[in-house]
């Protein structure tokens, strides 16, 4: 696992996968792979897929969260934008929760000699939430920041 | 709980998103100031600016506190804890993601 940055909305990370990229990409986009690997062990898993992989396609996904004292359940869907197996995949990711807030997921998928290097970007994440991006938003990162840095 | 956290955040956003609000945030942060010397920034009524502050106040990003006549704002910077917890979420998300799609592929 390579360590994740941030760039203020942006989350990059990036994972080795021994696997050719065409498998890892139908696993991204067939609806039974992807209930079959997208959960982490008393966190949360996703217990319904619909996907409809081409350009304008939808995709839906409900996610069951295990760490909440009764599981609640997280909708989150969006539209394919980019599907060009085995490398490139984007789709929008709306989280019903949040305000139905449009975020845009990229997977980047490089094979070499056997091994595939996985990389997903989810950007988005804070401007599209602020919706206004004209200004201030410097401003705001530098009051978090000066909070977060400070001494507890 | 969940919902209250939620509903905090979702206060502390709305709170940011409006360019007035984060130029409030920007004057506060070089210290306390009346109402009225705020709004002396702006070309806006005082009364708008009284609502401005009012969101801001409501997510707890604004201090205010009378002083004879006049009410004096601070800033509070602790609930953009919010933001920086919402992007954790999702790098936890991601990393536990992309850790089972490893798992699920190499296991075959």
């Amino acid at each position: 696992m390579h360590p994740a940055s941030v760039r203020e909305d942006t989350i990059v990370q990036q994972i080795d996968i021994a696997a050719p990229a065409a498998k890892i990409f139908a696993a991204l986009t067939d609806p039974r792979e992807l209930l079959a690997w997208w959960a982490a062990e008393g966190r949360f898993r996703a217990t319904h897929v619909d996907t409809d992989p081409r350009p304008g396609g939808l995709w839906r996904m409900h996610v069951v969260s295990e760490r909440a004292i009764s599981p609640a359940v997280t909708i989150v869907h969006g539209v394919y934008r980019v599907v060009e197996p085995p490398h490139l995949l984007i789709y929008s990711w709306i989280r019903e929760e949040d305000d139905r807030t449009e975020t845009l997921v990229r997977w980047d998928l490089e094979e070499s000699r056997g091994i595939t290097t996985v990389r997903i970007t989810h950007s988005g994440l804070v401007t599209e939430h602020l919706r206004n991006r004209n200004n201030g938003w410097p401003l705001v990162i530098t009051l978090l920041k000066a909070f977060v840095e400070q001494p507890a | 709980m969940v919902t209250n956290s939620s509903r905090q955040r979702n206060a502390v956003f709305r709170a940011i998103s409006d360019p007035t609000r984060r130029q409030i945030l920007g004057i506060l942060r070089g210290g306390h100031q009346t109402v009225g010397s705020i709004a002396s920034n702006f070309r806006m009524s005082r009364p708008a600016i009284s609502k401005h502050l009012r969101l801001l106040h409501a997510a707890g990003l604004v201090d205010t506190q009378k002083q004879g006549a006049a009410s004096v704002c601070s800033l509070r910077a602790a609930p953009l804890r919010h933001v920086d917890d919402w992007l954790n979420d999702y790098h936890a998300f991601w990393s536990d993601s992309l850790q089972s799609l490893k798992r699920h592929m190499e296991k075959k």
